[in-house]
């Protein structure tokens, strides 16, 4: 069914030029993600009586004015001597696509899945001539019946989850106010400082060898279809959780505690044996590195959470097991695996996101701030990691509206569809009681979101 | 050291010889009057008061005679005031500036060019070249519909960015004038390439409300000199209607020309023209005479449509794969010096001083008469005018007129920065160029301006303009938010 229907692709250009000569280099772990891209889609609700493309219009002269503080996403790829990307800004603009869809947003939002949602994103596998291939895709999809989506595709080479949710945060402060509150920063990542070294200390083994192991494993096989579901726990079922992992709440993140949760259940859904299924967690890591909000680029670092031995319903010791991986992960650790990654200067390409379960921390994302018009916060925000060839990923992403503090979180779950129907059917899982967002399309959403 | 000296000092003597021939040759009368004027002040002081009443007295005046003489004098006085041509004042204008979000980088025009272009890699590289030594500059701007991928030039969008050039001028021309629309008595659009039905002329009208009354002419197919054209219709309109306004629009509208196929002949106006538009208020009040900034002296056209080769230099055609696109023939320039060397021969004697003139008319006759041999002598027009205007047609063009009329750098930056700025934009393109020079401030009372301008068919236009009062900087106008950026150096090839 054509429900959603092009209007036109065309190429966006920053308003003002750029200075000719100007590179941006790519740091270690954004090379590490070249074979990996996202899509992100922002859903809103109309405010005012518009006419049709008006608000498109509005939202293309505001995303031409954002990008003049953005070279880095008009430039294009371009390979230095030493065979690495770097981004050469040469001022060629950003493609924005535009579109229609029948019916209104609220009512897409209740009949929603991966497919459905991958038409509101439009995206471009990479071309053999990079010089000429656009790193960012807006699609702008009008609802004939009123509301908005916004679909942003861009390489994980450039950035990652955060990274681009700050990028749509400017561009809604640019339609909104004119300016944006946070600007971007281009730089590399911070090094070690000399003085700080602490001649005892020892790298952080178990990090660099993950990732080790990612670079040289050979390519993943891409068999099963996976479908994404939504869940959202609200705050009341997440401190249950939490007080389920250790009777100290106080001492466990929500981030730990429905980890633990989804790696014991997947674990039994897939049916693994002699512990929990090989799980990874990637962190945000620009709080630990003390790096500003305006940060542009890759900062999320994966490591491996050890679940050997580990029996079905040992929500405990699997979020023992989570927190000891997140407090190694510091500041001299990732540290660590910076240096080793600059001087070890491999050329391939590691898939990672390509084999074990994947849990991404994405709580601190500002996605609900990004206003484009007034008192309008966004209806939904959806996350995708792409490609999604591994075991399965889960992100943890924040609720909806409201306050901040909350301990509400809502969860996008992606794997093979015989697993999702024993997951949603898991006792544990039905203990937290969660309202599905999006769900298979053969169930029907009980609650609205 | 040594042979250097020689040739200044030579050189010095050498400019002062012909400076003192100038002056001489140009103030001719001057020179003979004085004598003659202080031999009458002497003969008169000479006589004394009561010779001089003899003198009166002996002429025997008698009524009818001073009757008859002061008829004739007045009758020959109203003849000439009503014979001589009514002046021409252009009141105002106003040009075209484009959103920014239009801009086209070269990095995006040529990614546009590859990925439309996949199957002709040549051509995509032919226009890169064309790009690099084009002159043009990162903020010139194309329609939005060009900015598509693939281009969609339909007639909609033909007429919305008709709609958008034409009516921001007009709306700022009338801001600056304080024209009602009530006034215009006679309106001119001229776009070559573009002309629906009904005409875009009819179209300011209905905008506008103009009166049902008024006399509009829509002209297109008469390419980059058509606003000379029109500025010419509309002075001998004014000539015949007195006490009126003209509203004279300049335009070339993108959109629909937007060549799709590959022939590289046809590639070239693709890498060049951009948009652009102007509106200009002429008027022959006698009340516009001291708010006015111009007035128009000549309006000189060339046509040298009758030579095949000149016909076909620039030519709409189909191309192989029956795509339209304009085919420009590769000895355009030489007949664009042949149609400069035409309207030159016309102009000179109208605009140059005596002094330049004698100097041609002797080289001519020994030409003919002496030696053939001896070079032709080219008229130095830089004594006939402070400013220039060249038709950014594209930086062949303002080289070539550069040097055969031996104008300086400064002459030309007007033109050349008006192509780095604003690129091709057609028949509008003399009229960013003088906003340059007013914006610059070098524009003062009694200046000369000269607009020359190429097109099509293939002509010559030229049109002098004589400053009417001293123009301060301009508080708005398209060059407002960048000026301070110019004159910038335009290197040979840009590296793309």
């Amino acid at each position: 069914m054509a429900e959603v229907s092009l209007t036109c692709k065309r190429t966006v250009i920053s308003t003002k030029p750029v200075q000719p000569g100007k590179f941006c280099p790519l740091s270690a772990l954004d090379r590490l993600m070249e074979r990996n891209y996202l899509h992100i889609v922002f859903y809103y609700q109309s405010t005012v009586e518009r006419n049709p493309g008006e608000l498109t219009k509005k939202l293309r002269e505001a995303v031409a004015e954002m990008l003049s503080a953005f070279p880095i996403i008009t430039g294009r790829l371009f390979k230095t001597p030493e065979g690495h990307w770097t981004i050469k800004c040469n001022d060629a603009g950003m493609r924005m696509v535009e579109a229609r869809a029948k019916g209104s947003v609220e009512k897409w939002l209740q009949n929603l899945d991966r497919e459905k949602e991958l038409q509101l994103v439009h995206w471009e596998e990479m071309f053999h001539k990079p010089y000429f291939w656009s790193t960012f895709y807006v699609k702008v999809t009008e609802f004939e019946e009123g509301g908005i989506a916004i679909g942003l595709s861009c390489t994980h080479l450039l950035s990652d989850p955060p990274c681009a949710t700050m990028l749509i945060k400017a561009w809604a402060d640019m339609t909104l106010g004119g300016k944006m509150i946070t600007p971007p920063l281009f730089h590399p990542l911070p090094g070690r400082r000399p003085g700080n070294t602490n001649t005892n200390h020892e790298p952080y083994v178990e990090l660099i060898d993950y990732y080790k192991l990612s670079i040289e494993k050979p390519a993943p096989v891409f068999n099963t279809k996976q479908v994404t579901i939504i869940l959202a726990f609200d705050d009341e079922m997440v401190r249950r959780c939490i007080t389920r992992i250790a009777p100290v709440e106080s001492s466990r993140t929500p981030f730990e505690a429905l980890a633990a949760l989804f790696w014991v259940v997947v674990s039994k859904v897939k049916g693994t044996k002699g512990g929990l299924t090989n799980m990874s967690i990637c962190l945000d890591m620009r709080n630990v590195l003390g790096l500003d909000r305006g940060f542009f680029g890759n900062c999320m670092v994966y490591n491996k959470v050890n679940g050997d031995g580990i029996e079905g319903n040992e929500l405990c010791k699997a979020a023992n097991g989570i927190k000891e991986v997140v407090r190694k992960m510091d500041a001299d650790g990732i540290m660590d695996l910076i240096e080793w990654l600059k001087e070890r200067n491999y050329q391939d390409l590691p898939w990672m996101n390509g084999y074990d379960l994947i849990c991404v921390n994405l709580e601190a994302v500002d996605s609900y701030s990004a206003i484009f018009e007034d008192n309008a916060r966004p209806l939904r925000v959806s996350y995708y990691i792409e490609p999604a060839v591994g075991e399965g990923q889960i992100l943890i992403m924040p609720p909806p509206a409201g306050s901040r503090n909350t301990f509400s979180r809502v969860v996008t779950i992606t794997l093979p569809e015989d697993e999702v129907n024993k997951l949603l059917e898991d006792a544990l899982i039905q203990e937290f009681s969660p309202t599905i967002l999006m769900g298979l399309n053969k169930m029907h959403s009980s609650t609205s979101s | 050291m040594p042979q250097i000296l020689p040739n200044f000092s030579s050189s010095v003597k050498l400019k002062y010889v012909k400076l003192g021939y100038q002056y001489l040759v140009n103030h001719i009368l001057t020179f003979f009057l004085i004598p003659v004027m202080v031999g009458i002040l002497v003969e008169i002081l000479r006589l004394g008061p009561e010779e001089m009443l003899n003198i009166w007295r002996s002429l025997h005046f008698d009524l009818v005679q001073i009757l008859c003489s002061s008829f004739l004098i007045i009758f020959i006085a109203t003849v000439y005031f009503m014979s001589k041509p009514r002046s021409i004042y252009l009141v105002d204008y106003a040009c075209y500036k484009a959103p920014p979000t239009c801009r086209v980088p070269f990095s995006t025009f040529m990614e546009h060019s590859r990925l439309i272009l996949k199957d002709n890699p040549k051509s995509v590289d032919f226009q890169m070249r064309i790009l690099e030594r084009s002159g043009l500059g990162e903020e010139t701007c194309l329609p939005p519909a060009i900015h598509y991928i693939p281009p969609t030039p339909t007639m909609e969008a033909a007429r919305g960015e008709a709609e958008e050039v034409i009516f921001s001028a007009i709306d700022s021309l009338m801001k600056k004038t304080r024209i009602k629309p009530k006034d215009i008595d006679i309106l001119i659009v001229n776009c070559s390439l573009f002309s629906p039905t009904p005409s875009l002329s009819a179209m300011v009208v209905n905008k506008y409300k103009l009166r049902s009354n008024i006399k509009s002419y829509n002209l297109s197919g008469m390419g980059c000199s058509a606003g000379l054209i029109s500025i010419d219709l509309a002075r001998d309109l004014l000539q015949v209607h007195p006490n009126s306004y003209a509203l004279v629009v300049s335009t070339e509208i993108i959109t629909p020309n937007y060549y799709q196929g590959s022939e590289r002949a046809m590639l070239l106006p693709n890498c060049l023209f951009r948009m652009g538009g102007a509106a200009i208020l002429l008027s022959n009040k006698r009340r516009d005479r001291s708010r006015a900034k111009y007035r128009l002296v000549h309006v000189v056209r060339t046509h040298k449509g009758a030579d095949d080769k000149a016909y076909k230099c620039v030519y709409e055609q189909e191309d192989p794969q029956g795509k339209v696109g304009i085919n420009l023939s590769k000895d355009l320039m030489v007949i664009a010096g042949e149609a400069l060397k035409s309207n030159i021969t016309t102009i000179g004697p109208l605009v140059l001083p005596a002094s330049e003139q004698l100097l041609f008319l002797f080289t001519l006759i020994g030409r003919k008469i002496f030696n053939p041999k001896w070079k032709p002598y080219i008229p130095d027009f830089k004594q006939a005018f402070e400013h220039f205007c060249i038709h950014a047609g594209g930086r062949a063009v303002i080289d070539e007129l550069q040097k055969n009329l031996q104008l300086s750098a400064e002459h030309v930056e007007a033109s050349r920065m008006t192509l780095h700025r604003f690129g091709n934009t057609s028949s509008s393109s003399l009229w960013y160029e003088l906003g340059y020079i007013e914006a610059k401030g070098r524009m003062k009372k009694g200046d000369r301006i000269w607009q020359i301008a190429f097109g099509s068919g293939f002509k010559c236009n030229s049109a002098v303009w004589k400053c009417n009062r001293t123009i301060g900087t301009p508080t708005d106008g398209p060059w407002q938010d960048c000026i301070d950026r110019y004159p910038v150096h335009i290197p040979e090839i840009v590296k793309l």
